[in-house]
């Protein structure tokens, strides 16, 4: 889990070019969107994406984003997830 | 109607400051990119992450420009690009590609369209006025232009922000040099009209520009006319539409005081200029402007800023290395041609 978190945290950064961020200043339960990291929705579609292309996960139900992207350490706990149920 | 205020980047020292005073910056080879400001000064580091480098230049430039003329708030705000922004489109295309069109970057695809830059002008402004982007290859500064002059005219606006944008990419450099547009081999930019070779060299930049339809004590410039013409039969057919120009102005050739011709260093593309050269523009200074800037299909908005400026100043200044010019620079003609197809020209006078 911790190294997928790192992981997750240096994607961030390079797929939502965070400038003067770097991935070890975002916390592990910080909050990503409004008052954590500040990210907003168009942020919010290149998470989606980011899933997709790194871990092969497609978002279906958008109802689930909100949970899912939460933090970093919900991203993971959701990555972990569907990679035990697919596996 | 006037010139207030003026923002540039280009592959010269022209922003904020510009040092036009001082040598040109030369290149080598057949790209020459923009030097860049550190835009953190003049854009909410939030927002830069998601510009990429032309949105950056054109919105560095545009602030440049209402700063300088103490507008807030433009009553419109018009842009003029033909590539448009290529970083994003190559991103979201090469993407498309990799991914069987299945994903999208969303940030590039949005940030790809050619009006983004006035966009975010408008949206760093709050501004909820007129705001238009013209993409017409050679001619798209000239529209741009063509509709500030005409909401000035009809007196829909006092203040009109133009601009025009271009960049050149990786991608777009190899794909145009590969059609034969630029010259090869290590040719200094300040040695292009002396090559004698086929081609240009390619360029980019970022100019804008505060219309008011009243004078100010400040103004650069009073923009007298502008005239387009789309591929002229020949030389002939060139010098009737300069001459109708002047003549709908009410002036003569010999009221010119100097004339900023497009050259690029392509034989072919020079030889257009030649001829009224010899005839229509015969006895007046002429000076280029592509070794400063290179071309692209908005070099024509660098001209107009390099005449707005010498029209300010009242003398040629040391970044076009000229000798010989010493009375005083009250009215210019800029004549410029992209590809033989887009030809324009601009009327300038010192208010």
């Amino acid at each position: 889990m911790d190294k997928l978190i790192s992981d997750l945290k240096s994607q961030i950064v390079t797929q939502l070019n965070l400038q003067d961020i770097k991935p070890e200043d975002i916390g592990d339960d910080q909050p990503l969107f409004v008052e954590g990291l500040g990210l907003d929705s168009i942020d919010a579609l290149e998470l989606i994406v980011l899933l997709q292309q790194q871990y092969k996960i497609k978002l279906s139900n958008a109802d689930e984003g909100p949970k899912v992207f939460r933090t970093v350490r919900t991203m993971a706990e959701y990555i972990t997830a569907h990679q035990a149920q697919n596996s | 109607m006037y010139i207030r205020a003026t923002g540039n980047i280009s592959p010269q020292k022209t922003f904020g400051h510009p040092l036009m005073n001082e040598a040109p910056v030369a290149y080598t080879g057949n790209r020459l990119s923009c030097i860049e400001p550190d835009y953190k000064e003049f854009i909410d580091p939030k927002l830069i992450r998601r510009m990429s480098r032309i949105i950056r230049m054109g919105v560095a430039a545009a602030m440049e420009c209402l700063k300088e003329a103490d507008v807030k708030m433009p009553d419109a705000i018009v842009t003029g690009t033909s590539y448009g922004c290529l970083e994003d489109t190559y991103a979201f295309l090469s993407k498309m590609v990799e991914f069987n069109e299945e994903l999208l970057t969303p940030t590039a695809f949005i940030q790809s369209t050619h009006n983004t830059i006035g966009a975010q002008i408008g949206l760093m402004l709050q501004c909820n006025n007129y705001n238009n982007a013209f993409v017409h290859r050679g001619f798209s500064f000239e529209s741009a232009l063509l509709d500030g002059m005409l909401l000035l005219k009809e007196k829909e606006a006092s203040h009109v922000l133009v601009g025009a944008i271009d960049e050149i990419i990786p991608t777009s450099h190899t794909i145009l040099n590969r059609l034969g547009l630029y010259k090869q081999g290590d040719v200094s930019s300040l040695d292009i009209y002396r090559a004698g070779t086929k081609g240009t060299i390619a360029g980019e930049g970022s100019s804008f520009f505060m219309l008011a339809n009243e004078a100010s004590s400040s103004d650069y410039a009073r923009l007298d006319g502008m005239h387009t013409f789309y591929k002229p039969a020949g030389a002939v057919d060139i010098e009737k539409q300069v001459s109708s120009f002047l003549e709908k102005q009410g002036i003569a050739t010999g009221d010119l005081d100097l004339i900023i011709t497009g050259k690029n260093g392509d034989q072919k593309s020079d030889r257009i200029y030649d001829q009224p050269g010899q005839s229509v523009f015969a006895g007046i200074p002429i000076l280029n402007y592509k070794h400063l800037c290179g071309e692209y299909p908005t070099a024509s908005a660098f001209a107009f800023w390099l005449a707005a400026n010498i029209i300010k100043q009242g003398k040629i200044p040391a970044m076009l290395q000229t000798s010989g010019i010493l009375k005083p620079i009250k009215r210019v003609l800029v004549y410029n041609h992209y590809l033989n197809m887009h030809h324009s020209l601009f009327l300038l006078s010192a208010c």
